[in-house]
């Protein structure tokens, strides 16, 4: 064991290898991420369930959350595949409640962007909010550094196999329950944990309670664009209250 | 919806997670986001999040807003609410949700 420790100390610094596979990375970045794992088995279970009760068949929600793997994503677009409203609504939906993976990408791709194209890809398409927030609390510095990579891959990839995990067998829970337990009602909730944290201030707060009810009043539009309505409705409330608050706090400040 | 459709849909919402995580990391370079349009990049989804979910409280099985304290999922969704703001805990705030949901659905006390 103390040679595996020094046979890695001393490659550190040379620079021809700092995305090595680092042992005492990785098993440090599992012992960080492990605790998050079974809360992730069970919010896949969530997913899975929602999935199936929604009306997509085993296969269909197997394949959604193996290409897709974007828990609210997956939600968000179920309501609107039960209501069969066009693919771009649909897009449009999932695009924006997966915006905020645009503001951690922001963070995290910057520490490893001298590795090759497909390989960015990859990890930037398996990267949540839950694995940048621990890896930028272990890695702060975007310089490269030995390690980095071990210690990433060893957030990500438990993190992939639990929350897949958990999907299956929320799929194959979920299409032996039956219908009127309403099951389905649960990725309601979750999505409701996902919304809190995102009000981060009062502009959000109105912009959250302006979309909701213009989705509820919009609701018989056609095509299910109430949504889209709902959401624009939203975010311009947000904007303006964070515009009025700007230029009074120039004016005070 | 179709089966070609369902696996169109399936198809666009990769693309949609591809591009929301992966973009910036094709890109190579660092990319500053400025602290304003961060704060927008976190509205659109909340605001997205409570479209989606408010319907499913708010409306009856017909389409119809029902706000009366008879509709289970609208207080269901009240209590799920309050125990996370207070423990900020998901998994048991979906379990307690679904829990009143039930009760409430299963005795039918309103009716």
């Amino acid at each position: 064991m103390n040679g595996s420790r020094l046979n890695s100390g001393m490659k550190r610094g040379d620079g021809d290898d700092v995305d090595g596979h680092d042992p005492v990375a990785w098993r440090e970045g599992f012992q960080v991420g492990l605790p998050t794992l079974f809360g992730l088995v069970a919010w896949g279970m969530v997913v899975g369930v929602a999935m199936v009760k929604s009306g997509l068949t085993v296969l269909q929600a197997s394949v959604m959350t193996l290409v897709v793997y974007s828990g609210s994503a997956q939600l968000a677009s179920l309501p609107l595949i039960a209501a069969g409203a066009p693919i771009g609504v649909i897009f449009a939906t999932a695009f924006v409640v997966n915006l905020r993976f645009v503001i951690f990408s922001a963070l995290l791709a910057p520490h490893f962007s001298h590795l090759p194209l497909f390989q960015r890809f990859y990890l930037g398409h398996i990267s949540g909010d839950l694995t940048t927030a621990l890896f930028l609390q272990r890695y702060p510095r975007t310089a490269p550094e030995r390690g980095k990579l071990s210690f990433l891959k060893a957030l990500l990839y438990p993190t992939w196999i639990a929350w897949q995990a958990g999907t299956f067998v929320g799929i194959f829970l979920g299409s032996a329950v039956p219908a009127e337990w309403q099951l389905g009602f649960a990725g309601t909730l979750a999505i409701l944990c996902i919304l809190v944290p995102l009000i981060i201030n009062s502009a959000a707060l109105c912009g959250v309670l302006v979309a909701a009810i213009v989705s509820v009043l919009a609701h018989g539009l056609p095509y299910k664009l109430g949504l889209l309505v709902a959401v624009l409705a939203g975010m311009s409330t947000a904007i303006a209250i964070e515009e009025a608050r700007g230029r009074r706090k120039v004016r005070h400040g | 919806m179709a089966d070609w459709d369902i696996w169109a849909v399936i198809a666009v919402l990769g693309v949609a997670t591809a591009c929301t995580r992966s973009a910036l990391w094709m890109v190579g370079h660092r990319v500053t986001i400025p602290r304003r349009v961060q704060e927008m990049l976190r509205y659109a989804p909340a605001c997205a999040l409570a479209a989606i979910v408010a319907p499913d409280f708010m409306l009856g099985p017909q389409g119809d807003v029902q706000l009366a304290v008879t509709n289970p999922k609208l207080l269901a969704g009240i209590a799920a609410l309050a125990y996370y703001l207070w423990r900020r805990n998901m998994l048991q705030t979906i379990v307690i949700g679904m829990l009143v949901f039930t009760v409430l659905r299963v005795s039918d006390v309103f009716h």
